[in-house]
């Protein structure tokens, strides 16, 4: 209906400001992760796609009125790390976009153009309460030409929101990806310090460009090791305006990635810091937020030996900002998984409502994202939930992207409802 | 007594499955049926090649006292004692008294189950820290390699059992990978420590016999120019293997009836053979439907069973012929994606077998995976609610426990809190079908292997000695 309004809007044949249809959620429990604090009973009012009110009764008519007594309202999940909409299928190298291999772009590598806001990935998270996700290239380490890799950066994200609209990238160049560790090591030709200095070199001629654009344009200047593209890629990087991703697990990683962030006053974001607990405290006070893997407590690499269940919660104790992606195994397809992974983190000592905003508010907080939060103003990015949101037993029953209720059908879904029962026959090929 | 799924359709009660304690019926597994032993003089399965010397002597009777049972036969019964004794499932009842010296577990507000079993894991085999040198799980040199026994690849040191303990596993099977038709043969394993893998073989398990549907194949050996190259060319592989695998046997059967020269042995040969002879179970790597259907005939022309589709993200459409073949599948709750065969996925799937009365089950095939199989059997279980049926935790229980060991051949032994079982059991600290709830002691015929509350008995591997820090363990 709203998009129906819109596009007679622009169509010119409407002159009246557009009005959204206005949702008012009643009697749920409501975590807003905001100042608001949490609601045992409350109802949110949802207007032109924004949170209008949140309070423990509202009395205003609305179009929609949904009834979350006994039901858990949360902003919706933001997966801090996903290929959404740059691949289908993972082993069918034809519907993937997130990675390149061989000798290629590397910091100026843009994947945004390839994203697909149809792929079915899409509808199926969001059936499980995914609202946002940051989307970021990879490297490829298979594949015709992986053995002659030398690129440590992987290129710029973006986010998406995940109402399946064709307009629906909420935010482009958000940052900009690099490898350290045993990855950054294989990328970089065989050393961790290799790629380190991979990473310094592109900084410093990042810098480097920045203060002589002009001469090395004209190519009056020495040779330099990267393209312009790529140093152009780099500059909000080394101007701060835009986050620098560094994988990194072990803690001496870890650490070397601080120093780099200091030396060239990044505003570095670690992923992966399987030890990130033995090194809390330093990264508390560089103020370096993280995205992790709570459920891989493997020691599956020497980088990893330190792996463990209350990674998480260490960190967080530490004051560290504490982001936790969907688990590894579960690739793009199951980011949504990020709060079944939560829900291990408090197990093992993350508070609660840290642990929710692991999955939203520290997603969007690190990121420069709207939602996360529930609080007048807000995008209405919100999931009504069975039950407790952490839990495996509980499930999304309505989901709002940009204040619009979202269809909660999907492939699963549909293939569900067509093998309730199956049996002999040709008339499932006529069920829909 | 009521027994819900397990492998309907011709297989005995609960009761007498408890009461069958024969070798015939241990060794035909999921779907087998009990005709096979005594068929054949020759011993194939060779189950006394690298005998199992796994031991645990109980050394002391458990009482758990007024907890939750979840007994794995479709019960649930509140404020029940368990007795453990000599091994076994002794007396579940309320009222019970402490036999002297036992170790008495306050259950209130727990609840128990039997141990968690996994028919589909790889640990040992694909061993963490995962470097090049420790990838022993996949003989990716020839489209037949029946004649490799995974057991010979399993590092004991692998720090990820102890892991799956603390998620409540008791017993796991590991396979060979899915690279070839035939993959070789699995082991099924005690999660316990050993030195040798001997130490942790299940006794009297019967073998599996690794088969694999589908890409993974075609892709190893059509990458190399070699046949399968293409889903014809992998059943074609299998019949020409089951031809030759029929003369093999009946070379040997007419020797033990006529004496003379005995038949050269060949390992790849006796292991087929021994699935034809019903004492080696089929474990099928098979994602499609329509692939599962194609295999189940290819069983009925060479007159063998399988036991179970392993990974059987589609066992869904075809949930009937499951049920009417006898056939197991062993599934995640919500993998997919990966590759195009594991396209199609609902998260209905285990509830959906189930429902057609065959013979459903959780399994991992991820050492992550491995240590919150009673999570995803969780999320099963309300998908299937979600579905429309009704399944509740006393049943659901089952996808875990006993229909994995219907499909390993080893449910007279355990997989449910049945009195003569062996003592596999599992206390959690709440309802195990949600997020927050853990395994807090873990035993194993009888004897406490791992307990959350006490660092002295939660089992590190030799690797997990000094390894971060010279004078601490790793976790």
């Amino acid at each position: 209906m709203t998009r129906f309004l819109i596009q007679l809007a622009l169509a010119g044949l409407f002159a009246l400001p557009v009005h959204a249809e206005t949702v008012l959620i009643k009697g749920g429990k409501v975590y807003t992760l905001s100042g608001i604090g949490t609601l045992a009973e409350g109802d949110v009012l949802v207007r032109d796609g924004k949170v209008q009110a949140v309070a423990p009764s509202i009395n205003e008519r609305a179009d929609r009125v949904i009834d979350a007594r006994g039901k858990v309202v949360t902003p919706g999940v933001i997966a801090p790390q996903s290929e959404l909409g740059l691949t289908e299928i993972s082993a069918a190298s034809a519907t993937n976009d997130y990675a390149v291999s061989g000798e290629s772009i590397g910091s100026g590598f843009d994947p945004r153009p390839a994203y697909n806001a149809k792929s079915t990935l899409i509808p199926y998270n969001r059936a499980h309460g995914v609202t946002r996700a940051v989307v970021f290239p990879s490297i490829s380490t298979w594949g015709e030409g992986a053995g002659k890799l030398h690129r440590v950066f992987a290129g710029q994200g973006f986010a998406i929101s995940l109402n399946g609209d064709f307009d629906s990238v909420v935010a482009e160049e958000l940052g900009q990806k690099a490898y350290l560790g045993e990855l950054g090591s294989q990328l970089a030709g065989g050393s961790r310090a290799n790629a380190y200095a991979r990473i310094e070199t592109a900084l410093s001629e990042a810098r480097e460009y920045l203060n002589n654009r002009e001469a090395i344009r004209r190519g009056n200047w020495r040779e330099l090791n990267h393209s312009l593209d790529d140093l152009e890629a780099l500059q909000p990087v080394v101007q701060g305006q835009q986050p620098l991703i560094v994988t990194a697990n072990r803690a001496s990683d870890i650490l070397q990635a601080l120093e780099l962030a200091e030396e060239y006053k990044l505003r570095l974001i670690i992923q992966g810091a399987a030890e990130g607990w033995m090194v809390a405290e330093q990264l508390a006070a560089a103020r370096v937020p993280v995205i992790i893997d709570v459920v891989n407590n493997l020691p599956i690499s020497f980088e990893s030996l330190g792996a463990r269940f209350d990674n998480a919660a260490r960190m967080q104790k530490a004051g560290v900002t504490v982001a936790i992606g969907g688990p590894g195994y579960g690739s793009t397809h199951l980011v949504h998984l990020a709060r079944q992974s939560a829900g291990n983190a408090v197990v093992y000592g993350l508070p609660y409502e840290e642990a929710l905003k692991a999955i939203s508010t520290n997603v969007a907080r690190i990121f420069g994202l709207e939602g996360g939060v529930l609080q007048p103003g807000g995008v209405a990015d919100i999931v009504v939930w069975s039950g407790d949101p952490l839990e495996v037993t509980s499930y999304p029953e309505q989901v709002l992207i940009g204040g619009e209720p979202q269809s909660l059908v999907n492939r699963s879904t549909r293939l569900r409802d067509r093998y309730l029962k199956p049996e002999q026959g040709h008339e499932m090929g006529y069920k829909f | 007594m009521q027994l819900h799924a397990l492998c309907r359709g011709g297989l005995p009660s609960p009761r007498a499955i408890a009461a069958a304690l024969t070798a015939a019926f241990l060794l035909t597994g999921c779907g087998g049926d009990d005709t096979a032993a005594g068929k054949g003089a020759a011993d194939f399965a060779r189950l006394d090649a690298f005998p199992s010397t796994y031991s645990i002597e109980q050394s002391r009777p458990v009482l758990i006292t007024g907890a939750t049972l979840l007994t794995g036969t479709g019960e649930m019964l509140e404020n029940t004692d368990l007795l453990l004794e000599d091994g076994k499932i002794a007396r579940i009842d309320d009222g019970l008294k402490a036999p002297r010296d036992a170790l008495v577990v306050n259950g209130e507000g727990k609840w128990v189950t039997p141990g968690i079993i996994d028919v589909h894991s790889h640990l040992g085999n694909y061993p963490a820290p995962a470097i090049e040198s420790s990838q022993d799980g996949n003989e990716m040199t020839a489209p037949n390699t029946a004649e490799v026994w995974t057991e010979h690849s399993v590092w004991t040191q692998d720090p990820q059992f102890s892991l799956a303990l603390a998620g409540g596993v008791t017993t796991l099977q590991i396979l060979p990978g899915s690279a070839n038709l035939f993959g070789g043969r699995s082991v099924t394993l005690k999660n316990v420590p050993g030195r040798r893998v001997q130490d942790m073989k299940f006794p009297g398990a019967p073998y599996g016999l690794k088969m694999a549907c589908g890409e993974n194949p075609k892709r190893v050996y059509g990458g190399k120019g070699q046949a399968p190259s293409t889903r014809m060319g992998n059943v074609a592989g299998y019949r020409k293997a089951w031809i030759a695998a029929s003369k093999y046997k009946e070379k040997w059967e007419k020797y033990a009836e006529n004496g003379g020269e005995p038949p050269e042995r060949d390992l790849e040969m006796e292991t087929l053979a021994g699935v034809l002879n019903g004492d080696i179970l089929v474990h099928n790597h098979c994602y499609r439907g329509e692939e599962m259907a194609v295999m189940m005939d290819i069983a009925k022309e060479f007159d063998f069973q399988i036991s179970t589709f392993h990974h059987a993200v589609e066992a869904y459409k075809v949930a009937d012929l499951l049920a009417e073949n006898n056939v197991c599948a062993a599934m995640w709750a919500d993998w997919w994606g990966f590759k195009h065969e594991a396209f199609d996925m609902t998260e209905a799937n285990i509830a959906i077998v189930d429902q057609a009365r065959a013979c459903a089950m959780i399994h991992s095939d991820s050492a992550v995976g491995i240590q919150h199989l009673n999570e995803e059997t969780a999320k099963a279980m309300v998908a299937g609610q979600r579905a429309g049926f009704d399944i509740g935790p006393e049943h659901a229980v089952t996808w875990m426990t006993l229909n994995p060991a219907k499909a390993l051949g080893i449910a007279g032994q355990t997989g449910s809190l049945e009195k003569g079982k062996m003592a596999d059991v599992v206390v959690w600290s709440g309802n195990p079908f949600s997020v927050y709830t853990q395994a807090e002691k873990v035993f194993i015929d009888g004897e406490l292997m791992y307990d959350r509350d006490d660092p002295a008995r939660q089992p590190r591997s030799d690797f997990e000695l000094g390894i971060i820090e010279a004078e601490g363990e790793r976790l």
